[in-house]
């Protein structure tokens, strides 16, 4: 058995040492480039940093990324990648969660790494990248690995207004990796499109399937995915031939037309995740490319990034709506009534998921962990814990999953998680503001924000995209004299629905 | 024109439209802010926006964006 992700590195970097690993626009780096420049960076940081410690990454779309959160790895530590394009306060707020005393970043942004508030020392990529490996202090950091060791921290967001870091270990990593690779069958002759951005819990299958079967990963540049024809180009270009993208990402080009003027010709899977495909998109993609292999993902960054598939195997109508199927290899997954009993067969309760893909909790925040990572009721002899999702399902009678939306006020939107709470304790911040409430418009997907107060749109959405990753920043705003209210005195959110119309 | 930046304003307002020639190129727009700009423009102006329409050059400014709309309410 693997101890750490570092064993399967090592075995395709020896197998695969000429073949091109990652590529961007601009350059491009094999499996053996690669090795040397993640020793280099974990020969550096293993000189500085103790095994065991976080490592915060700032670096760009480009193919030197993954380099530094497997460098980070090699030094027996774990890694925080962040989005340079984030607002500076956000990125604070993730420093201030983890506390990181050293920070890779790539020279592009260190400017913006200055800027922060960060107390420890920064360490320029291209600074470090020829350090010589140190074979033996390598070997000694891999050592102290073992497989429930912490492998990232990726933050989402949190309903009381700051983000969760959520930890997940090599093993869970690993057992996802090689779930899914079954499913999409990879092989070393796939070439897979990267459309999460790096930091993402997403972009973990784009980073690690090449990287445990001799794949390769084309980082597509962010802004083609604006010019649908171009995308179309790149993919035939790169004779790209798996996609794991969000539902949002598989969207983009069926509803800019993109297929009127071609397709992408090497594409044999799409697995998309993130939110409830609408299949009027999907039908589109169907119809132009019917013997590819679709599959529907389900699952939380909690329990590694998908808990669930399905396998699309009819053709799909406008208003299919697709189960989300079974649970990968394991994980497992059981419904819960909110008094904590089984929910009885066919009918509706909480998604909760247990197997050794559970996340090792939020960082930083053991109540906030004890909360969501729980022992399973329905266990009284022995300890298995469990993560509750917050979403609905129910069994079919065939055993397939179907999703019933959520319990509370996390939405999906862009392929992003989204507590709405968060959205409102933002708002309420921006002078001006008295009191607020945000929604989702689903079936337009736009984030709609109700306020009081003599604020305008223009300040609060300034504000917000000061502060806040772009998929947060309210769409829609609506200055109302009060919010309606129930008579228990709570926010009466269906009236403020008929705004939608 | 007016009512193109009213709905540039609305869509972004933390952007200079008047100003800015490389809101694709700087990637200042992204892929969503596009999808959403094209639905708007679309049922605003009563055209049909194409994907061949959509290349960097028609949405770079907003003088570029007004030529396109001109150009395809004339077809």
């Amino acid at each position: 058995m693997e101890t750490s992700i570092l064993n399967r590195i090592d075995r395709t970097c020896a197998q695969y040492p000429d073949k091109v690993l990652f590529k961007d626009e601009n350059s491009q780096i094999t499996f053996a480039g690669f090795d040397a420049m993640t020793k280099a960076i974990g020969s550096f940081l293993a000189k500085l940093v103790p095994a065991g410690s976080p490592v915060a990454v700032m670096s760009g779309r480009h193919v030197l990324t993954p380099a530094c959160f497997v460098g980070a790895v090699r030094a027996g530590c774990f890694y925080a990648p962040m989005d340079g394009d984030m607002p500076a306060a956000r990125l604070n707020q993730i420093l201030g969660v983890i506390k990181a005393d050293y920070m890779l970043v790539d020279r592009a942004h260190l400017e913006t790494a200055r800027a922060l508030d960060f107390d420890g020392e920064l360490l320029v990529l291209e600074d470090i990248a020829e350090t010589e490996a140190d074979e033996e202090l390598l070997r000694q950091r891999a050592d102290t690995l073992c497989c429930t060791s912490p492998l990232y921290v990726i933050f989402t967001s949190g309903s009381t207004g700051v983000p969760k870091g959520v930890i997940t270990s090599h093993l869970s990593l690993m057992c996802y990796i090689d779930a899914v690779g079954k499913v999409l069958s990879v092989d070393d002759s796939d070439v897979f499109g990267n459309q999460s951005p790096l930091d993402y819990i997403a972009a973990v299958r784009d980073i690690y399937l090449p990287l445990s079967f001799g794949a390769s990963t084309y980082i597509i540049p962010k802004n083609e995915f604006a010019v649908p024809t171009t995308l179309f180009e790149t993919l035939n270009r790169e004779k790209i031939t798996a996609l794991c993208w969000s539902v949002a990402g598989v969207e983009l080009p069926a509803k800019l037309g993109a297929f009127d003027v071609g397709k992408p010709e090497h594409l044999k899977k799409l697995c998309f995740s993130g939110s409830v495909m609408p299949c009027k998109y999907l039908k589109i993609w169907q119809e132009h490319l019917p013997d590819v292999l679709y599959v529907n993902q389900y699952g939380p960054t909690e329990a590694t990034a998908s808990c669930t598939y399905y396998v699309v195997s009819e053709r799909v109508d406008d208003d299919t709506v697709l189960p989300i199927g079974k649970p990968y290899d394991n994980y497992r997954v059981m419904l819960l009534n909110d008094d904590n009993t089984a929910t009885p067969e066919g009918e509706t309760g909480e998604i909760c998921v247990s197997g050794p893909v559970l996340a090792l909790g939020y960082y930083g925040n053991p109540e906030q962990t004890a909360k969501s990572f729980m022992q399973n009721p329905l266990n009284q002899n022995y300890r298995e814990l469990i993560y509750k999702t917050g979403d609905l399902g129910s069994f079919a009678p065939n055993g397939d999953l179907l999703f019933h939306g959520r319990k509370d006020r996390q939405i999906k939107h862009l392929g992003h998680r989204i507590e709405l709470g968060e959205i409102e304790e933002t708002a309420k911040k921006v002078a001006g503001v008295i009191d607020c409430c945000a929604l989702y418009n689903k079936e337009k997907a736009t984030l709609y924000l109700f306020y009081t107060g003599e604020a305008t749109s223009k300040d609060i959405v300034l504000y917000f995209r000061k502060n806040m990753p772009a998929f947060m920043v309210p769409r829609k705003l609506v200055q109302l004299d009060a919010l309606p209210a129930l008579p228990n005195g709570k926010t009466d959110m269906q009236t403020l629905k008929n705004y939608f119309k | 024109m007016d009512e193109l930046m009213q709905i540039l304003e609305e869509l972004r307002p933390d952007v200079d439209f008047a100003d800015e020639t490389a809101l694709i190129t700087d990637g200042v727009l992204d892929s969503f802010d596009i999808v959403a700009l094209v639905g708007e423009l679309n049922d605003a102006f009563d055209i049909e926006i194409k994907p061949n329409n959509l290349v960097p050059e028609n949405f770079n400014s907003a003088k570029a964006m007004w030529a396109l709309i001109e150009q395809l309410q004339d077809e």
